[in-house]
């Protein structure tokens, strides 16, 4: 008998997530802020937030490519202020749903209801095969929550993906594909690659400078699937200055011949609090 | 180049020569990397720095940068699509880096994933007279679609020849376009025969220029980093670009930018823009 996905500890409980199903395009997320997702300057990170957008993105795409399935193109974030208490609300919303395609694009709201950030995913649609997850149950009415009674996270999500710092100045960071992380396709999940991405960049950026800058942009895009591991990263700094750092992040799994699984143009400032 | 295939699958393609005028008021040269694979090509373009494509800081525009970016990958992962098929662009993203380019520039493109639907091209734009110094690190991603009367056929490798320059005065890239603005958020620009690609429709390059004035008119920045997600085709005009502010922090504006042909009733491009006061 299969194991059921995702099993009792994994990413997508201990995160705390809910979720509220709105009309046939539009859907409603909320992560809750804590201290194991924030970085240095007590705010939610980059990549915790993308794993909000590409859980949330990746369902409504799911669900308007039905019957068809979906493959996650690219994913992009860009912030522009701080979440540092309370939840993090996500309002996605189809942007276009065609044969060959789907875009989603998510706005992020904090407790207070200001805009923190703006999201969008692409998607290519896909012919449907036996071993793709059966949506079609009617979605639950009201909030739902994957989290179990017992879910949460017991480290920083840094630490929860056993992420190791090879060389800071090069950015060159290494996780394993572990079932904590794993996406329904057995591969690192998509939230969880954007999250190794935004660690190999914050680490570059802050070897470059000298400055506690952290990530505010994120554009993702995802060649193939990290299914072996170890994923490793390695980080060009395109351009830097004392408060921004632009830099190209490279995932590769050096499980599977070091192929490489996803690039990423990252932006990293100083930080966001504060900000409105 | 562009435009998605979702609403574009039952066109033709008017051949190599339709459509070329975009690239030739931004003045692009194509030339295919002899000894790259059929499988993975290698194109490789140049332009010039020309200042009809400034914007008000002096600066090469994001907008003019994006067009040639969309040209050489797009053409790039065009080539990839043969002998089934030809591409329009779904999206790109891409960041400038440093200093304006004092140009001549150079733009390279490679194959980074080809699947039975989609390609992905890295594209980089480098400043030949800056020692070859980045100024745009970006991706196109395009569907392969098979053209009602087949794919293009060209010579390999291909060589795409700066065109007959255009005669003096070249106008500015709004006067170009024709943009109008509309309101304090709002810019329009008529959809002219001149700016249509290949497919017939408004040209990715136009669209992407259109979006970088009205984030320029709402914010007053210079455009630092774009995506662009083309979700439909402009077939009809006027096209407006709507611009508005989703925040403001240390290095610029962000803004959110929904593109519609007004003529068709319908939203086709949606672009997240960044903003920089500093550049």
């Amino acid at each position: 008998m299969p194991t059921p996905y995702p099993p009792d500890r994994h990413l997508l409980r201990d995160l705390r997530l809910s979720f509220e199903q709105g009309d046939e395009r539009t859907r409603r997320a909320w992560l809750p802020v804590v201290p194991e997702l924030c970085t240095s300057d007590r705010a939610m990170r980059a990549g915790a937030l993308a794993t909000l957008v590409d859980v949330i993105g990746g369902g409504l795409a799911a669900a308007v490519a039905h019957p068809g399935w979906i493959a996650t193109a690219d994913l992009t974030l860009h912030l522009v202020s701080a979440a540092t208490q309370g939840s993090v609300e996500a309002r996605a919303r189809v942007a276009h749903a065609g044969r060959t395609t789907v875009v989603i694009e998510v706005e992020l709201h904090d407790d207070a209801d200001a805009n923190i950030g703006l999201a969008t995913m692409s998607f290519a649609v896909l012919p449907r095969r036996d071993d793709n997850p059966d949506i079609t149950a009617a979605p639950a009415s009201g909030v739902s929550t994957m989290a179990l009674a017992t879910s949460g996270l017991r480290a920083s999500l840094l630490d929860e993906l056993e992420l190791r710092v090879i060389d800071a100045g090069r950015g060159v960071l290494e996780a394993p594909v572990g079932e904590w992380s794993l996406n329904s396709l057995g591969a690192m999940q998509g939230g969880a690659v954007a999250t190794v991405t935004d660690a190999a960049a914050e680490t570059a950026a802050r070897a470059a400078t000298g400055e506690d800058l952290v990530v505010t942009d994120l554009q993702l895009t995802y060649l193939a699937l990290a299914r072996v591991g170890p994923i490793r990263t390695r980080v060009d700094v395109l351009g830097a200055a004392p408060d921004a750092v632009t830099a190209r992040v490279e995932l590769v799994d050096t499980g599977a011949g070091s192929r490489v699984t996803s690039i990423g143009r990252v932006v990293a400032t100083s930080s966001l609090r504060g900000v409105r | 180049m562009t435009e998605p295939i979702d609403t574009n699958g039952d066109r033709g393609y008017s051949g190599p020569e339709a459509g070329r005028d975009v690239s030739r008021y931004m003045g692009v040269e194509l030339r295919e990397v002899e000894g790259a694979s059929d499988a993975a090509p290698r194109v490789v373009g140049h332009a010039a720095a020309a200042a009809y494509l400034e914007n008000p800081g002096h600066g090469v525009r994001a907008g003019a940068l994006l067009t040639m970016l969309d040209n050489v990958g797009g053409l790039c992962g065009g080539l990839a699509a043969l002998p089934e098929g030809w591409v329009v662009s779904t999206n790109l993203s891409a960041r400038t880096v440093g200093p304006a380019p004092r140009g001549p520039m150079r733009i390279d493109a490679r194959v980074l994933r080809q699947g039975r639907a989609s390609v992905v091209t890295a594209v980089e734009i480098h400043d030949e007279g800056a020692n070859g110094a980045l100024v745009v690190d970006g991706v196109l991603t395009s569907a392969i679609l098979v053209p009602e009367n087949g794919p293009p056929r060209w010579s390999r490798p291909l060589v795409l020849a700066r065109a007959e320059p255009l005669p003096a005065p070249v106008p500015m890239i709004p006067d170009w376009l024709a943009v109008q603005t509309i309101n304090a958020t709002t810019l329009a620009m008529p959809l002219a025969g001149a700016l249509r690609n290949p497919w017939g429709i408004l040209h990715g390059g136009a669209v992407a220029c259109l979006i970088d004035l009205a984030a320029e008119h709402v914010a007053g920045g210079v455009t630092t980093d774009v995506v662009l997600h083309f979700l439909a085709p402009n077939r009809i005009g006027p096209v407006r670009a709507t611009a508005r502010t989703v925040g403001t922090r240390a290095d610029g504006t962000v803004l959110r930018v929904e593109v519609r042909d007004e003529g068709a009733d319908r939203v086709t491009a949606l672009a997240v823009v960044t903003s920089s006061h500093r550049r």
